[in-house]
């Protein structure tokens, strides 16, 4: 059976070098379609490259990603914290309603939240760091405290036959046993937080960023401009999605071993 | 016979009962599992709970383990002191290792928890993995092993700190048959690295237990004159193989009265 028919077969495998060629296929079949399209909304490539060229030169763009980054970073450290300490708690039975609840608030939405944060923050970069952080804190727990909580009871027990103690078993068995799955998870949750930032960021404009820069080219009409930033940072979040991927790799070079291909 | 004499009680399990949800499980299960002495040998001792699936056998070997308390009777060990988890080895079903770690760090942490130093721990896992031949597996994490390596691993890490006691819990399941055998061997060997190793397998296979045992319990229920069972397991029958001649024997599943037994020991089992 040939590598190309292959691929269009239901549940098969394909090697490396195939799926090199659908990427490159799907991704020419885009770039066409995009560069052919009639919509006036859209605009092309060229006008979109040039758009880049004019932020990143005429508008400091590169100082204004940097503001951003940093904002991100410092969230999702300060979110990293106090979800795995809040979902590593849920093997005590005493703080599991806290974890529930925390994880209940999910439901809320960040815009409502912007006046009692103000009120509690004082606004500015604080307010910035505290609503995206409660933000991916709340998505952070729901999935981490899954994780903990679907641990086999058996790997406790093999732990405990072997004479462990408690404190050896959570740190063996809930804190490295799991290490790859809080990467994961992590990684998912810096997509939410990075897909939160241009709301986040145009709360308080004065500070910059990249989100506060697309909410003034949106005020200006200028879709080139809008669409340069959604570009960078679609590529910022695909570059921090692969180095998460190879963070995992490099701390946890087990867990790709559990992967089954088919 | 073989020329063999009982020893010290080494293992005494006495009347275990247990209730889990309002329903009886165990009902007074005992049994006693002797240190067997023969002459210019080191014999270890392979015992075998044999029962039906669901009649409660795992729950023995975890109370057996220390994992789990039953609602009364005891579990001592050969100083007449109850026995607590950490002090017997215990072999699950599925062979649950840390997947983080090698098989030389799996080895390594069971001796760190088991209070060797270092170099002590690192000494004793070499060691281990030549026995089981697994040193070139060393560095392999659990996801890149086979079944047979994943249980000779599981074996070698309950081996790392000496415990002798070691309970195995459906050691024989999914094999084929020269996997079997390979299993039915290391169990004899593992057993008879000193005289007072004792193995308590838990197990369905009613052939492969006859085959590396020396004394078989069976675990069942009773049964009302209807037919109907009766909540409650406990040992139905003892069968000493030492003093049937079935033990300690290469080529025991030939013999004649190993066949009989067996046939014996199946008819029993489908009343149980």
């Amino acid at each position: 059976m040939s590598k190309i028919t292959r691929a269009f077969q239901p549940n098969r495998v394909i090697d490396s070098g195939t799926t090199g060629l659908i990427v490159v296929f799907w991704a020419g079949t885009a770039l066409l379609l995009w560069s052919l399209s009639p919509w006036k909304t859209l605009p092309t490539p060229r006008e979109i490259w040039h758009a880049v060229g004019f932020l990143w030169w005429e508008r400091g763009m590169g100082p204004e990603m940097f503001t951003t980054l940093k904002l991100i970073g410092e969230a999702v450290a300060l979110t990293t914290v106090i979800s795995l300490a809040l979902s590593y708690a849920t093997v005590i039975p005493f703080f599991r309603p806290v974890v529930a609840m925390t994880s209940k608030l999910r439901f809320l939405g960040l815009t409502g939240l912007v006046f009692p944060f103000t009120l509690m923050t004082g606004g500015g970069y604080t307010l910035k760091v505290a609503l995206l952080t409660f933000g991916m804190t709340t998505f952070f727990v729901t999935s981490m405290a899954q994780v903990v909580i679907e641990i086999p009871r058996a790997e406790f027990d093999h732990m405990r036959v072997l004479g462990s103690s408690e404190l050896r078993i959570f740190w063996e068995v809930v804190v490295r046993g799991t290490l790859d799955k809080a990467l994961d998870v992590l990684r998912q949750n810096l997509a939410m937080g990075w897909a939160m930032i241009t709301m986040v960021e145009g709360i308080s404009r004065a500070e910059g960023g990249v989100g506060a820069m697309i909410l003034d080219q949106n005020k200006h009409f200028n879709l080139a401009e809008v669409y340069a930033i959604l570009l960078v940072i679609l590529v910022l979040g695909l570059l921090m999605d692969y180095a998460m991927g190879a963070l995992t790799n490099i701390l946890c070079p087990h867990a790709a071993m559990g992967r089954v291909q088919r | 016979m073989n020329a063999a004499t009982r020893g010290e009680v080494l293992l005494d399990v006495k009347a275990l009962k247990l209730t889990l949800g309002g329903s009886l499980i165990l009902d007074g299960v005992s049994f006693e599992v002797i240190d067997w002495v023969r002459e210019g040998t080191t014999t270890g001792q392979i015992v075998s709970l044999l029962g039906p699936s669901g009649v409660g056998k795992t729950r023995v070997l975890r109370i057996l383990a220390g994992l789990d308390a039953p609602n009364s009777g005891a579990v001592l060990g050969k100083d007449g002191k109850p026995l607590e988890a950490g002090s017997v080895g215990v072999v699950f079903q599925d062979y649950p290792l840390l997947r983080h770690h090698t098989v030389e760090g799996n080895l390594e942490l069971a001796g760190a928890i088991g209070g060797l130093d270092g170099a002590e721990s690192r000494k004793r896992t070499k060691e281990l993995l030549k026995v089981f031949g697994l040193t070139e597996r060393a560095s392999f994490y659990p996801a890149q092993l086979s079944g047979g390596q994943k249980q000779r691993v599981a074996i070698a890490q309950q081996l790392v700190v000496p415990r002798q006691l070691l309970l195995m819990d459906e050691p024989f399941s999914g094999l084929d048959p020269a996997a079997l055998e390979d299993v039915m061997k290391l169990l004899v060997d593992v057993a008879n690295l000193h005289e007072l190793n004792t193995i308590v397998v838990i197990t369905h296979d009613i052939r492969a237990a006859m085959a590396v045992s020396d004394t078989l319990y069976m675990l069942g229920r009773d049964r009302k004159p209807d037919g109907t069972l009766i909540p409650g397991a406990r040992i139905q029958a003892t069968y000493d193989l030492v003093e049937l001649d079935l033990a300690w024997k290469a080529d025991v599943q030939s013999l004649p009265t190993f066949v009989a037994l067996e046939r014996e020991i199946k008819a029993k089992f489908r009343t149980l």
